[in-house]
């Protein structure tokens, strides 16, 4: 009987009910600090703030954790053939500050955020958006977090409509939300979230203990020590990119910065040691990235030359300098980021093996698009999420986010098969503007208080189901 | 014998139940484990051979998509790699499918220094299916075919039947399910925003109606409802809401209430939050006046002379009570949200079905459990869904089944499914 009684434990695990229990306040620890939530707002780490945007602004789209398009503040829509112009029927949802969303407020909102298209406003529910060209992927391309459904008062004021509102804001410090009752979804479980920005964890990881706090992100180096103790820690897809974008591009010559030679750029991508960096610095949380989306994602990155030669980079860069005198490559990293500090180095040590000079310095504003225009760089190390779980969208954002494209120009992918994207995967890495180095995951630790935490493939969170154990 | 399974029937439905049971001549056990890997081998082979028969259509396809976009060529020299984990007899099968489409098309397969029309097929994947590439070289020209294949779906669990609780898929839909009423003639279902009704015809359900479900506030996260059909009269409990209607004529009228819930047949009412997912632990019907903790789900039953309880707290923890509900006599940790009872000819002839304690976002497994004492035994193994259970109570006229409702991660779908146990190991 007792054996019996004993299997029994071991089949209800002795972990909580199943149920979501409603109450407590969750604290999440974030590694980047953020200075400001605003959706559209110049911000070193976008993707950081796109994360606690989630829980406060909505899109007319989503993606489920299964990178299934699924409807947002939208409850339906629908094309003209060509795909070009597209109608959204707004479901009913108030924003934060009690008024009623209307077809005005999104047209006002997505104008902000995209304003090549033509978008109007047909009744007081549904607005059409013309996006000048066909457009295949609108309704996913919808669901990124640019996009998100934002009510800005004359006195610069956001509301959103999301499950939480805002309580308390210390930029770069803590955010504090409290839950939405009003939510059209359903309040959601915990009462509060807490965002930390910014902390190291280094002592708490010493101690192995992350005691109050309901989740936290960490950095691929400090994986290792949490797996020793055996917790509860929830690794992605690869989906992060790390990659050398060249800040100025071939028909830049002339004005401002000069572009560094192509030829020594594809030099330098061959003198990348990916193996090393992807065993070794990402701790084998990463996999060599030759395209810039990961092969998981579109199966056709293999496809793609790995440019790993230093014979190769040598033999550019001899005939290279037997023509023009190379200069130096300033490679910009995000100073915040350990990680990026320590790719740069080897980046820069590799590089030397053939001759080329690289010379990595830490950078407050590398993840800020705008800001990154100014810098002092020839190029810069960045660290790209995957924006979405469609490959022509996601492709469209990172091209975007690099500057590879004009700006606010996504809509100008209308690739819709897998050869046209491969294209024009091709075309952007053959001209070395960008070196894909590695695809990496990324990790988050989750106390045994936490439940229904879902990760995206992308990496991204879905907190919709999120509850944590407490006070009812 | 046992009919064999229609490999074209969705789903690889097998009936286990022989036909004339009582004429097998082998023994009673033997013939169970029989009928087992009979059933398995068929299963494979069904599943085998369907997947290598959609394969094979779209390596066909691929071809001519190939020919055409190399020109037609006479001749063509091929070579395959494989970087998915497409199996070695499935691509074996699309190679061949490749190789007879390049013939109909009339394209010789020589070596490769004979053509000046090289391809290469290279067996990829994403994270959601397979992708086939060619990559044809011909001459200075270099052109790509790319094919996104469906990944055939997983063949059913291939773990013996020894399971003595059955599973009955009822329906399937995108629009969540919160109950369902099942019988020979309709099929009703209660949704957020409407009960749906479905009558019965030639084995499929049809859509007769639909009741919009009007209430002026949002719902609570983790909705749950009840609902209650007799005859046509048609009862559904949302919370802080109680729908009244019939499904002939079909009417529905909702109203803002805090009436208790019927959780099951043989009276056990309990008020439910009005803005949350749970019983509030006030109790009414044959409990009424009594209050337990607040709880996910209850159930009561007779043992003998004995009325017992068992409630699911909130807090967790699973409270047993006997006689009445004063204080509980046992409490068990580590258990699911989800329970209810169910009665079968088997062992003490009431049986809990437990949901698993996984978080509701990830696959669940139900299992029969007995309260014996003060002890909880575990009747039967567990059986594996697909997905979340999002709700399960007593149904049946004489509580013989438990209907319940889970969400698959894989499609995004709902499926209403009936539960029942027989005793057979």
């Amino acid at each position: 009987m007792s054996a019996a009684v004993a299997s029994l434990a071991l089949v209800l695990l002795a972990q909580a009910s199943s149920r979501p229990r409603y109450g407590g306040a969750a604290h999440i620890v974030l590694r980047d600090r953020v200075n400001t939530l605003d959706p559209l707002g110049e911000e070193d780490h976008p993707a950081t703030r796109d994360r606690m945007n989630a829980l406060i602004f909505e899109n007319l789209t989503s993606m489920d954790a299964q990178g299934r398009l699924r409807s947002g503040l939208a409850s339906s829509w629908r094309s003209d053939a060509s795909k070009r112009v597209w109608q959204f029927h707004l479901r009913l949802a108030e924003f934060h500050d009690g008024s009623v969303l209307t077809a005005a407020d999104a047209v006002a909102s997505l104008q902000r955020s995209m304003g090549e298209w033509k978008i109007t406003a047909i009744d007081r529910q549904t607005i059409s958006i013309d996006a000048t060209a066909s457009a295949p992927h609108l309704p996913e391309l919808l669901a990124l977090p640019r996009f998100a459904i934002a009510k800005k008062t004359p006195e610069n004021t956001l509301f959103g409509t999301g499950p939480y509102k805002f309580s308390e804001w210390q930029a770069g410090e803590r955010l504090v939300l409290t839950a939405n009752d009003d939510y059209w979804g359903g309040r959601p479980f915990p009462d509060s979230i807490e965002f930390q920005m910014g902390l190291p964890l280094r002592d708490q990881l010493l101690e192995r203990q992350l005691g109050p706090y309901a989740a936290a992100e960490l950095t691929v180096d400090q994986l290792r020590s949490i797996e020793q103790t055996n917790q509860n820690i929830m690794i992605s897809r690869q989906s992060d990119l790390f990659a050398i974008v060249f800040l100025q591009g071939d028909d830049a010559a002339g004005r401002g910065r000069k572009p560094v030679d192509p030829r020594i750029r594809e030099a330098l991508a061959n003198t990348v040691n990916r193996g090393a960096i992807t065993s070794v610095i990402l701790q084998k949380r990463a996999v060599a990235a030759s395209g810039i989306l990961p092969q998981w994602l579109t199966g056709y990155e293999s496809l793609f030359p790995g440019n790993n030669s230093m014979d190769r980079a040598k033999e550019l860069r001899s005939e290279t300098a037997a023509l023009v005198i190379v200069p130096p490559i300033a490679l910009a990293y995000d100073a915040s980021d350990p990680i990026s500090k320590l790719l740069a180095e080897r980046i820069a040590l590799d590089a030397r093996e053939a001759g080329i000079v690289v010379q990595p310095f830490g950078e407050a504003h590398v993840g800020n698009k705008q800001a990154r225009s100014s810098l002092n760089a020839g190029a810069v190390l960045l660290r790209l999420p995957l924006a979405a779980t469609e490959p022509s969208v996601a492709l469209a954002a990172r091209m975007d986010e690099m500057g590879l494209l004009p700006e606010h120009s996504a809509l100008n992918l209308k690739a819709d098969q897998p050869e046209q994207l491969f294209d024009l995967e091709g075309k952007a890495l053959q001209t070395f503007r960008v070196i894909p180095i590695a695809h990496s995951s990324q990790a988050v630790w989750l106390s045994p208080a936490t439940h229904n935490w879902q990760q995206s493939p992308t990496g991204s969170w879905q907190l919709d189901q999120f509850w944590v154990e407490g006070a009812r | 014998m046992w009919p064999f399974p229609d490999c074209q029937s969705a789903g690889f439905t097998v009936q286990l139940k022989p036909k004339h049971p009582q004429s097998s001549l082998m023994p009673k056990r033997l013939s169970a484990l029989a009928r087992c890997f009979l059933c398995l081998l068929v299963l494979s082979i069904c599943a085998v051979a369907q997947e290598n028969s959609a394969a094979a259509a779209s390596a066909t396809e691929f071809a001519q998509q190939i020919v055409a976009r190399a020109g037609n060529p006479q001749s063509m020299s091929v070579s395959f790699q494989n970087i998915s984990v497409l199996l070695p007899e499935m691509q074996e099968s699309v190679q061949n499918a490749i190789f007879t489409a390049f013939r109909n098309a009339n394209v010789r397969l020589v070596k490769p220094e004979q053509s000046t029309v090289q391809t290469e097929i290279i067996f990829s994947e994403d994270w959601q299916g397979y992708l086939w590439i060619a990559d044809i070289q011909s001459g200075a020209n270099k052109q790509m075919v790319m094919k996104k294949v469906p990944r055939p779906e997983r063949a059913a669990s291939a773990k013996a039947p020894v399971l003595t609780i059955r599973k009955n898929t009822v329906w399937q839909q995108d629009a969540q399910i919160l109950d369902f009423y099942l019988d020979n003639q309709q099929l009703v279902l209660l949704e957020p925003t409407e009960i749906a009704i479905y009558a019965g015809d030639g084995g499929q359900w049809r859509p007769r109606y639909t009741l919009a479900i009007v209430h002026p506030e949002s719902w609570p996260r983790d909705l749950r409802g009840r609902l209650i059909v007799n005859g046509s009269q048609l009862t559904a409990f949302l919370p802080g809401t109680r729908c009244t209607g019939s499904s002939s004529p079909p009417t529905l009228e909702c109203r803002a209430s805090d009436d208790p819930w019927q959780i099951d047949s043989s009276g056990l009412a309990g008020f439910f939050s009005p803005r949350r997912n749970f019983f509030t632990g006030i109790l009414a019907g044959s409990s009424a006046g009594a209050s337990v903790i607040p709880f996910f789900s209850g159930a009561t039953w007779q043992s003998g002379d004995l009325k017992q309880w068992l409630f699911t707290g909130t807090d967790g923890r699973a409270r047993f009570y006997q006689y009445d509900l004063s204080a509980p006599i046992a409490i068990f940790s580590g258990w699911g949200g989800n329970m209810a009872a169910i009665r079968s000819p088997c062992g003490s002839g009431t049986q809990l079905l437990m949901s698993s304690p996984n978080d509701s976002v990830r696959p669940d497994a139900v299992q029969a459990v007995e309260v014996l004492g003060r002890e909880a035994l575990p009747v039967s193994t567990p059986i594996e869904l697909a997905g979340p259970v999002q709700a399960m109570w007593t149904a049946g006229k004489n509580s013989e089944f438990v209907n319940g409702v889970m969400l698959s991660p894989e499609t995004g779908r709902y499926e209403a499914f009936t539960l029942n146990v027989s005793c057979g190991r």
